[in-house]
């Protein structure tokens, strides 16, 4: 805590010294704690998070009459310092934001650098958006910000007259932040059940050269209040969800192309979505490779609609279908572990705001019929003051089996508060 | 008997119809003066909160609106300033007549495009006692209006919604200024007849030759707490365009607009 206040009082004194085209420095400080509900084997009892956390962003514009400046060149900067109880104090900077934008033409948009990055319709579900998440943040707790992980990109946006066009190409692979076992257990099937610290497989990631870039499209437009998209996106499964070899508990990201489409606007007095997409496995096509995940398809359906008096509520159903089932059964092998064909997942979103919209009320529960298992994220926060904010909740992932996907968590609830000061 | 049922049907004729119009042209012009200024206006805008403790929150934003078609459709794009926490977030509607507005919400950690649900147009506008409909206006045919009378220098007239579902309010009452039909005092009455909400015009200046109420206040008598409501930097027919309310420009803010 000390060093966090250190270097805000380092900061402080020198962002007095503000420049023109400077948006000032602004952030937050905060402290985070996590106290676990449940045992497992991972490194600590009693808490699964204990941090402290400052975030500083600026912004430049560029100024005055220069070329950068009539192309509305913007500098955007975000940046965390953590003090991290749960591995003893460490200290770690981690860059959220770091980029250039601009509109080098009329009808064309450039952000360089590093960046968030964020598209579909889904809440809390994805199906087309496949840019790196952190749900090691999600699950237990931190501010949703911190689901969403930035990527190293180029994206480059065009206006023509029939569409809207997103391109964007990473050239370095971030995968997703998952569950290892040091803070939090999860199903590893190379231990052949919940596994906390004494998990020790191996996760290979693409090597970093050119035929590994990521590329990702979206082209989409607007029909009246409608709004139609279609997605491509070639590169890898953010989880290593394949096996590269068992012997050596080596797993991969293994190749992934996806193909989507979504829709999205007014419906039944509220907001309608529908979302599906087909991600193709590159390195087993047909499906007879037992080692790696199969193509599979997705869809989903969702509806929110406000019931008054800042009462909000919302919907989701996703189906996923993993292909060449029949294929993928011929090929396992006596001791595998088999996966259903069909997964089937239910959410549920209440948001309730009292007291002049400073108290948000929030549950959000997932559950799934076909793996028997969910997820309950309740919370309460609550803004003191513009500066000060206080956030209770809980996460609580539940299920009969140890394999499932909100199932293999079940031994990480928590119950979760964070203290914030914003400036 | 039967020659002054005559007359007083022809008066009524006659008199019933231009009194009901007059009514709904001050309605209209109101309406106009207070919401459809020039093809487009910008404005910084500060909101002070002031809750029943008397604590006190702000919020700043910059509003840009755009006007579709005068008296009926617009846009309207808000970028976030303060408090730090919703900085750079941005919220646009397209005011849309004879259905719900269209409402986005941008969250720029996400990288977040929202859609939002959004037909309950009584709620407060960004935790403010203002209401959304205070701030882009409530559609001249959801009332039936009556001309009460003329106090000094404005009209007096009372509004009652043709449709009480999810309206927080019996009736209201509005005072409109003779001159310049901007509405300089509104009155929210419930169920029982008791007054429950104040808006009300502070300052009025001409802007472009257009008046326009450059300080505005709102208050809660029932649970109580206020809001007021500043616009600097107030300007017409700066040549806003309508690419400008688009997704392109929630993610990637208008900088010459927003500075």
């Amino acid at each position: 805590m000390k060093r966090i206040f250190l270097i805000f009082l380092l900061v402080m004194s020198l962002s007095s010294a503000a420049q023109a085209g400077f948006s000032g420095l602004h952030g937050f400080i905060e402290n985070d704690v996590g106290i676990k509900l449940s045992d497992d084997t991972t490194k600590r009892d009693n808490y699964n998070m204990f941090e402290q956390r400052l975030q500083l962003k600026s912004n430049y514009y560029a100024q005055g009459e220069s070329y950068w400046a009539r192309k509305g060149m913007v500098v955007n900067f975000r940046g965390d310092f953590t003090v991290d109880e749960y591995y003893s104090g460490k200290t770690d900077f981690d860059l959220r934001e770091f980029n250039t934008s601009l509109s080098p033409f009329r009808s064309m948009d450039l952000k360089v650098g590093r960046q968030v990055l964020t598209w579909g319709t889904g809440d809390y579900l994805f199906i087309n958006d496949m840019f790196p998440k952190d749900y090691e943040s999600f699950f237990i707790g931190r501010d949703d910000e911190y689901l969403k992980k930035p990527s190293d990109a180029v994206k480059a946006s065009f206006y023509p007259k029939f569409a809207n066009i997103d391109l964007i190409a990473i050239p370095s692979f971030t995968p997703n932040t998952i569950a290892t076992g040091d803070r939090l257990s999860f199903f590893d099937s190379f231990q052949g059940g919940i596994a906390g610290t004494n998990s020790d497989r191996h996760i290979i990631e693409p090597p970093f050269q050119m035929s590994n870039n990521e590329y990702a499209l979206r082209a989409y437009r607007n029909f009246g209040s409608n709004e139609a998209a279609f997605y491509y996106f070639h590169g890898f499964d953010k989880n290593p969800r394949s096996y590269k070899n068992e012997a050596e508990r080596q797993l991969y990201y293994q190749p992934l192309d996806v193909y989507g489409a979504s829709l999205q606007g007014p419906f039944a007095k509220g907001i309608g979505n529908l979302e599906l997409g087909y991600g193709r496995s590159r390195d087993d096509a047909n499906g007879t490779n037992r080692m790696v995940e199969n193509s599979w398809l997705k869809m989903m359906g969702g509806y929110s609609k406000d019931l008054g008096n800042d009462l909000r509520v919302g919907f989701q159903y996703l189906v996923e279908e993993r292909l060449n089932q029949g294929a993928y059964e011929d090929h396992l092998l006596p001791n595998d572990y088999r996966w259903d064909e069909f997964r089937h997942v239910l959410t549920n979103r209440l948001t309730k705001l009292f007291k002049n919209q400073t108290v948000n009320v929030t549950l959000f529960t997932f559950y799934s019929p076909s793996d028997k298992d969910g997820y309950v994220r309740p919370s309460v926060s609550y803004d003191m003051t513009d500066q000060w904010k206080v956030t209770l909740g809980a996460s609580l992932p539940w299920g009969e089996d140890d394999h499932t996907e909100f199932g293999q968590m079940k031994r990480n609830k928590n119950v979760y508060l964070r203290v914030r000061y914003s400036f | 008997m039967k020659r002054l049922g005559v007359a007083v049907f022809l008066f009524l004729m006659l008199v019933s119809p231009v009194s009901a119009q007059t009514v709904d042209e001050i309605i209209n012009k109101a309406n106009l003066a207070a919401y459809y200024a020039g093809q487009s206006g910008q404005s910084d805008v500060v909101m002070t909160i002031t809750d029943a403790q008397g604590r006190q929150r702000t919020r700043e934003f910059r509003i840009l609106r755009l006007n579709v078609k005068e008296g009926a459709e617009q846009k309207f794009y808000v970028y976030f300033k303060r408090p730090t926490d919703v900085e750079r977030m941005v919220y646009m509607v397209w005011k849309n007549i004879g259905k719900d507005d269209d409402r986005w919400l941008y969250l720029p950690a996400l990288d977040l495009v929202k859609r939002i649900a959004a037909s309950d147009k009584r709620s407060s506008f960004a935790g403010s006692h203002f209401v959304y409909e205070d701030v882009s206006g409530r559609g001249v045919t959801a009332d039936t209006h009556e001309l009460l009378g003329e106090e000094g220098n404005l009209y007096k007239i009372k509004n009652m919604p043709k449709d009480t579902k999810g309206v927080d309010f019996a009736y209201y009452l509005v005072w409109i200024d003779k001159n310049n039909f901007l509405p300089m005092k509104a009155e929210y009455y419930n169920t029982g007849g008791k007054l429950v909400r104040t808006v009300e015009a502070l300052e009025i200046k001409d802007i472009q030759g257009y008046p326009t109420a450059i300080k505005s206040k709102a208050v809660d008598l029932e649970r109580k707490g206020e809001t007021v409501i500043d616009f600097t930097n107030v300007v017409y027919d700066a040549g806003l365009e309508d690419s400008i309310f688009t997704e392109r420009y929630l993610r990637q803010p208008p900088t010459q607009w927003i500075k």
